[in-house]
């Protein structure tokens, strides 16, 4: 099962109330999975700054740790240090490779985890129902331009924080995926990227998802050519989801094994497992459709 | 006319309203504010009229006998799934699985039809004014398949005596699916079935019923036979 969402605001505000749209998609999908949920939401984009939340890790006990990767964080100008549930949240000097950044905060502790990173990407996940992601993180005051989300049904990996969607393109800025279905060469892909150094951080298939996508457009791929290259390199089921700094798209595999439906107008675009999901958080006459197989979709702003 | 307000009821409450109505011997029911909830008006066996005034999720109208529902937004999955008799009209498009299965009656989908369309139907009439997805009409058994638009690929797999009419392209044909004459018979079926269903002011394309595609089973995999070992191997 699974329940993924998305929204793309068209009209180019950047305070959309984005958290409160897809927290309502969200809790109309919770009973397609319970096990956990998440969120990444892209907000206002900040000038020469880039926003990380790092998986404080240390089973919850965080005073001398959270220490360690303040610490560890300031040497990359840190600042506005917020922890919020599992997390520690800063704004930090923007830069091109991530790598130092990565592992310096990473090389505190083996279960610390740099869980996103971006000019706008914010991602906040964890165990549990939707209604418990709004709990601990309000999510519904959020404000920005667009975000995709996840209601998780584990069936191939444990339940915790990092093998919670949505996944970071890890070490690439502002990208992120959310996947409902199974990516049945994950093995494979696994292994090759693992060759090339590639941390993984979960047993998760969709984790390679994100690892695919920031491969392909870190050597240069447009976001339409990569997520064409899902339908013939990835095996299996999937109805995937992807945001980016300045857009949201989709790819449907080549047998439409898992259900996405979506609809646009002239101000929004919205994305969801079920119509249910997006009549019950955005009121209005619009019609909604069902994605076909191989579709692959992509709104800009 | 009899209305439900299904804002803030659940699927049960809805579906037992209905049924309250029908005790009432209602034959004309809308229900309002759907919001695209799953399982609406499933398994109604009486001769009802039923009207949704919106989207409806899953299984909307599946398993009924002699009911006639009429969708005024989108399906989701399994749109009048193993329907007996009755008809179901979606006035937008149709999640995968539409009219899956169905024994008998009439599904029409004014807009287009995601993939699995009218699988294993065994009777009756699927009729989608826009295009249908991927394997649309595998293993169908008996009745009629029309897509008016084009169709996705693998197209009519595996089928048995099905019988399809195609107006628009045909992305691929599944295993063992040919392409027929249509023959007088074909063109006169075709027009008055379309013309009982699908007035041409709902048709977005209007092929003449001379120009559609007949497609049927080329009946190779009816009967095992080794020398044909590599139909078979694709088939499976």
């Amino acid at each position: 099962m699974c329940g993924i969402v998305g929204y793309f605001d068209k009209t180019g505000t950047e305070n959309q109330p984005v958290g409160r749209i897809l927290l309502g998609m969200l809790n109309s999908l919770a009973c397609r999975g319970p096990d956990s949920a998440g969120v990444a939401l892209f907000g206002i984009p900040r000038s020469n700054q880039l926003v990380a939340r790092v998986k404080i890790g240390n089973n919850g006990v965080s005073a001398q740790r959270t220490l360690e990767l303040k610490t560890a964080a300031q040497q990359f100008g840190a600042q506005e240090f917020a922890q919020n549930g599992a997390y520690l949240r800063f704004n930090f000097r923007e830069t091109s490779d991530l790598t130092p950044f990565i592992s310096t905060l990473e090389s505190v502790a083996p279960d610390v985890e740099v869980v996103s990173v971006g000019r706008r990407l914010e991602i906040v996940k964890q165990v549990g129902s939707p209604s418990r992601l709004e709990q601990t993180f309000a999510i519904s005051g959020f404000q920005g331009g667009h975000g995709i989300g996840h209601t998780r049904l584990s069936t191939e990996s444990v339940v915790d924080l990092s093998h919670s969607q949505p996944f970071w393109g890890h070490g690439y800025s502002d990208l992120a995926i959310v996947h409902n279905g199974h990516i049945t060469n994950y093995h494979q892909l696994r292994r090759r990227y693992h060759e090339h150094g590639v941390r993984f951080y979960t047993e998760n298939d969709s984790e390679v998802v994100a690892i695919f996508l920031a491969d392909k457009l870190r050597k240069g791929a447009s976001l339409r050519a990569g997520l064409e290259s899902m339908i013939t390199e990835l095996d299996g089921s999937f109805s995937c989801l992807v945001a980016t700094e300045s857009s949201l798209g989709f790819v449907k595999d080549p047998f439409s094994f898992k259900p996405l439906l979506y609809t646009e107008t002239a101000s929004f675009a919205a994305v969801a497992t079920e119509e249910i999901a997006i009549r019950s958080a955005i009121p209005g006459d619009y019609s909604v459709r069902e994605a076909q197989a191989k579709e692959v979709q992509i709104w800009q702003r | 006319m009899a209305a439900i307000d299904a804002a803030g009821r659940s699927t049960r409450e809805i579906n037992a309203a209905i049924r309250g109505l029908l005790a009432e011997a209602s034959t004309d029911i809308t229900v309002l504010n759907p919001g695209a909830r799953h399982n609406l008006a499933v398994a109604i066996l009486e001769p009802v009229h039923i009207r949704i005034a919106g989207s409806a999720g899953y299984y909307c109208g599946g398993l009924g006998d002699g009911a006639s529902i009429e969708i005024e937004g989108s399906a989701g999955w399994g749109v009048a799934e193993s329907m007996l008799s009755g008809t179901v009209r979606v006035h937008g498009s149709a999640g995968s699985g539409a009219g899956a299965a169905l024994r008998s009656g009439t599904v029409i989908v004014h807009g287009d039809a995601a993939a699995r369309l009218g699988v294993s139907m065994k009777g009756g009439e699927v009729i989608v004014a826009g295009n249908c997805g991927y394997m649309a009409g595998f293993m169908a058994q008996k009745g009629t398949l029309i897509v008016c638009g084009n169709t996705g690929e693998a197209f009519a797999d595996s089928m048995y005596a099905t019988v399809c009419y195609v107006g628009g392209t045909i992305g691929s044909l599944g295993t063992d699916a040919v392409i027929s004459p249509m023959d007088s018979t074909d063109v006169e079926r075709l027009e008055a079935t379309l013309n009982a269903h699908l007035p041409a002011a709902l048709r977005r394309t209007k092929p003449a019923a001379s120009d559609f595609k007949k497609v049927v089973a080329g009946r190779k995999l009816w009967n095992f036979d080794k020398r044909e070992w590599r139909t078979w191997q694709e088939a499976l």
